[in-house]
């Protein structure tokens, strides 16, 4: 029997059955693709953006990182907000909520300048959606009133929000971009400006790969190409620190956050949960994989929990942020040295390698037996941990503690999978 | 020199999968739209489904998809014929080779045990119509899991001491290891069905007793009577059935041993069986004769290519002519298809893996039989005795095990039917 978790939660007032969501993108522009999405498992959709402005959009558009053998580390995309008609969009809003009144529509709105924020905001209310979504990040709009350039300006930020705030009672989130050094600042003026929820991140700008047939970047579009978002399992690093970040900041600790950035697994999903996030917001998976993925995020999810001895999401959200501490209050007053394992070792002398030519050349090759020996210039670094191919081959091992500093009981990392 | 392989009886004939390769083997599957693969498992097992699980890092959901659409996943990981299911209609064939399904499918059973997993309940409130089987082999085990899913008391009865039947006396252990069956049937066991073993159904407990203590019978005994050629010279000490020679293997848990020099006839896997066993169990010289072609036997390529690995001979296009020997074997006679060619070869022991026949079942119940001694079944696997089916390889003929386990789940869903319109009136 499948196993059954309740992964309900609280998000802004509205009860969702699961914290998977579509972000606003190409996966979620449509009737029928929102539709199939719920069927499949989604909790809501953050609906494609709609502006007042109808995009117009390039042939390709998109691109992916590979190392490798492994495709779409990393996925380039030029779409802007909806190319469709805005009342189109509404009304697609509206039938999916009569439709599927227990699944969450979120409308993903963007204007150029406050009237049009307000009028969204109004048509927003018209067609009841549960939530607003302000996209203040779009890093590839074509109008430098929209998107990312906005979101990089706090003043903006504030003052859209509060348009949208004293238009309507519907709690509004305010996604952010990554292209900036401290998210706090939009953050903190969005909320300032009236917005209930923080989103992030959107697309980073990027150049995925240099075209050598045309000398452009990728995708070539007619010889030519644009920086653009940068999005998928590249991006999650990137994603979670700018949550963290948010969520420590005294001001902004308390503000319901969804985290958007490179979930494919429910180890992703976990992990953004783990941070604080309420609610999860997935793209450039579904767009490689189908909406089908939610079935493993759901039943993964449900499994870790059932393992933990959790009932509900409440039991754990947030559970990792206070344990992520400024460098400077790190303990530093030991090393944990690796613990080779012999009969696991395939020698490879990756180990080896890499410990002399990025570490600290604390590694004997023994050529004979082709067996790496641990020398006593090891610092405890584990890059040799990192790098090598078996499971459970290198270790966290012996602890020595500096001179001169006490003993202690320290929590370590035991299982690397 | 050729390198041949020398592993123990009891030794793992395929490495298995470690976290990290089983994440990169299922990192090459295509994640097809309408997967074939899935489409190609007789029992329904879902490998798209399962192999999904793991790429996204959620192998106890995988487990879960195993054994909820197969509760014999972990035998049939070993011993399914993949090349010509599942394998064969993998996408992947189109770019290069296809995903190894099979291993997949071993990992995720290894580590549902590794993590003490229970994924199979069974409801708290039973049912009022009671269910026997007869035989534990793979139909047997299916349809009794699946009836006792549904909260059906189901009382499984055995002649042998061990439950298992084909997985547990048939199949050498270097395939399919006795804890990995052992495992399987735990997780039946889990789900209340009750064992009653040493106990031949017609011998030591009659049919119509069963008839009256229970509401609904399955009849999933597999085939289990020798078949020996007629032949001159077939009855001296010597001369075993494949099914007798492997069920003494496995019961000696390879302390068996088969003879200096071992011929074994047949082309199908469980010639193969037989081969490995021998080879295994320490005899020197192990051949195998056909009296057909390699295409045209019925063993799989991956069998005939594990045989060869060990070091064990194929001879084709030769038919059993004559055994020799005064007191016990000590030859075979052999004649070639093509009328002219002859041979003669010393040799200690001959296994005969010419098929397996049916025990007589009009003796246990006046069923309908067809001309192999098979019970003949509808669709709905019903026999010609109201409340009893069958099915496996006594309803359908020596098949594989996936296919038992595919007809024992269709017998179920018949037989809940049956007793369902039963309470009804």
């Amino acid at each position: 029997m499948s196993i059954k978790k309740d992964l309900s939660i609280d998000y802004l007032g509205v009860k969702c059955e699961n914290p998977f969501f579509l972000s606003s993108s190409p996966v979620g522009s449509n009737y029928e693709m929102v539709a199939k999405a719920f069927e499949a498992g989604w909790g809501g959709v953050f609906y494609k953006t709609i502006g007042i402005f109808v995009a117009d959009e390039c042939s390709p558009r998109f691109d992916h990182v590979k190392k490798e053998g492994t495709p779409w580390l990393g996925f380039k995309n030029m779409e802007q907000i909806s190319d469709k008609p805005t009342e189109v969009n509404f009304e697609n809003m509206y039938k999916l909520k009569k439709a599927y009144p227990e699944k969450i529509m979120v409308a993903s709105i963007m204007g150029s300048n406050e009237e049009e924020w307000r009028k969204l905001a109004k048509m927003c209310e018209e067609v009841g959606v549960d939530l607003i979504e302000g996209n203040f990040s779009c890093p590839q709009m074509t109008s430098h009133a929209m998107g990312s350039d906005v979101g990089s300006n706090p003043d903006l930020v504030r003052a859209y929000s509060k348009a949208v705030a004293e238009t309507t009672k519907i709690p509004f989130i305010a996604k952010m971009t990554p292209n900036i050094t401290d998210m706090v600042i939009p953050a903190i003026a969005a909320i300032e400006g009236g917005a209930k929820g923080i989103s992030a991140i959107n697309t980073l700008k990027s150049i995925t790969n240099i075209d050598l047939e045309n000398m452009t970047a990728m995708p070539v579009v007619n010889g030519k190409s644009s920086i653009s978002g940068y999005s998928g399992a590249a991006v999650k690093p990137v994603a979670l620190r700018f949550i963290a970040q948010m969520l420590q900041n005294e001001k902004l600790k308390n503000v319901p956050m969804s985290g958007i950035g490179g979930i494919e697994t429910w180890r992703d999903c976990l992990e953004f949960l783990l941070l604080g996030c309420r609610n999860l917001q997935v793209t450039t998976s579904v767009m490689q994989y189908g909406y089908r993925v939610v079935e493993d995020m759901s039943n993964g999810l449900m499994h870790w929990m059932d393992e933990r001895g959790y009932d509900r999401l409440d039991d754990f959200v947030g559970k990792a942020l206070g344990n992520i501490i400024p460098a400077e209050e790190l303990d530093r007053d030991f090393k944990v040295l690796p613990d080779f394992n012999y009969d696991k070792c395939v020698g490879c002398g990756r180990c080896y390698v890499s410990c002399y030519d990025g570490g600290h050349q604390a590694i004997d090759w023994d050529g004979e037996k082709r067996r790496p020996v641990l020398n006593e210039k090891c610092v405890g670094c584990h890059l040799c941990l990192n790098v090598c191919p078996v499971t459970d081959c290198i270790t966290p091992g012996e602890i020595q503690w500096k001179d001169g500093r006490e003993k202690k009981e320290i929590a370590l990392k035991k299982i690397y999978e | 020199m050729s390198k041949v392989n020398k592993p123990t009886y009891v030794s793992d004939a395929v490495v298995g999968l470690t976290p990290r390769t089983a994440i990169e083997e299922a990192s090459r599957c295509l994640l097809c739209h309408d997967a074939p693969c899935s489409k190609s498992c007789p029992a329904g097992t879902d490998p798209a489904k399962f192999i999904r699980s793991i790429r996204f890092r959620n192998v106890k959901g995988a487990a879960e998809t195993i054994r909820e659409n197969n509760v014999l996943g972990g035998s049939c990981a070993r011993v399914c014929p993949y090349d010509r299911l599942c394998e064969e209609a993998c996408s992947r064939c189109g770019i290069d080779r296809p995903i190894e399904i099979g291993k997949l499918q071993r990992y995720a059973i290894e580590q549902e045990e590794a993590l003490n997993m229970t994924v199979l309940k069974a409801p708290e409130a039973k049912k009022e119509a009671k269910v026997a089987c007869i035989g534990s082999g793979p139909a047997s085990l299916a349809c009794a899991a699946k009836l006792a899913m549904e909260g059906y008391e189901v009382t499984i009865y055995e002649a042998e001491e061990k439950a298992g039947g084909v997985l547990t006396y048939g199949i050498a252990p270097a395939r399919l290891p006795q804890h990995v069956v052992d495992h399987d049937i735990e997780t039946v066991k889990n789900l209340g069905v009750k064992f009653i073993f040493n106990t031949k159904v017609g011998k030591d407990i009659t049919m119509e007793a069963l008839q009256e203590d229970y509401a609904a019978i399955f009849i999933g005994t597999g085939l289990w009577q020798e078949k020996l050629p007629d032949i001159p010279g077939v009855q001296l000490p010597g001369v075993m059935a494949a099914a007798d020679f492997l069920k003494k293997a496995r019961k000696s848990e390879g302390t068996y041993n088969p003879g200096r020099r071992v011929i074994v006839i047949g082309g199908g896997n469980v010639a193969m069986d037989c081969a490995v066993s021998a080879k295994l169990l320490g005899a020197e010289k192990v051949d195998i004769y056909y009296r057909r072609t390699i295409e045209e036997a019925p063993a799989d390529m991956a069998e005939f290519q594990y045989v060869l690995s060990l070091g064990i001979s194929i001879t084709t296009n030769f038919a059993p002519a004559e055994v020799i020997g005064t007191e016990k074997v000590e030859a075979m006679k052999f004649k070639g298809r093509d009328g002219e060619s002859e041979a003669k070869v010393a040799v200690d022991t001959i296994v005969f893996a010419i098929g397996q026949g049916a025990e007589d079942m009009g003796e246990l119940a006046p069923f309908a039989l067809n001309e192999k001694g098979l019970i003949i079944i509808d669709d709905g696997c019903k026999t010609n005795i109201d409340g009893i089916f069958a099915g496996g390889d006594i309803a359908l003929g020596g098949k594989t095990v996936v296919e038992a386990v595919a007809s024992g789940k269709a017998a179920a869903a018949e037989m809940m039917n049956y007793l369902a319109k039963k309470e009804v009136n």
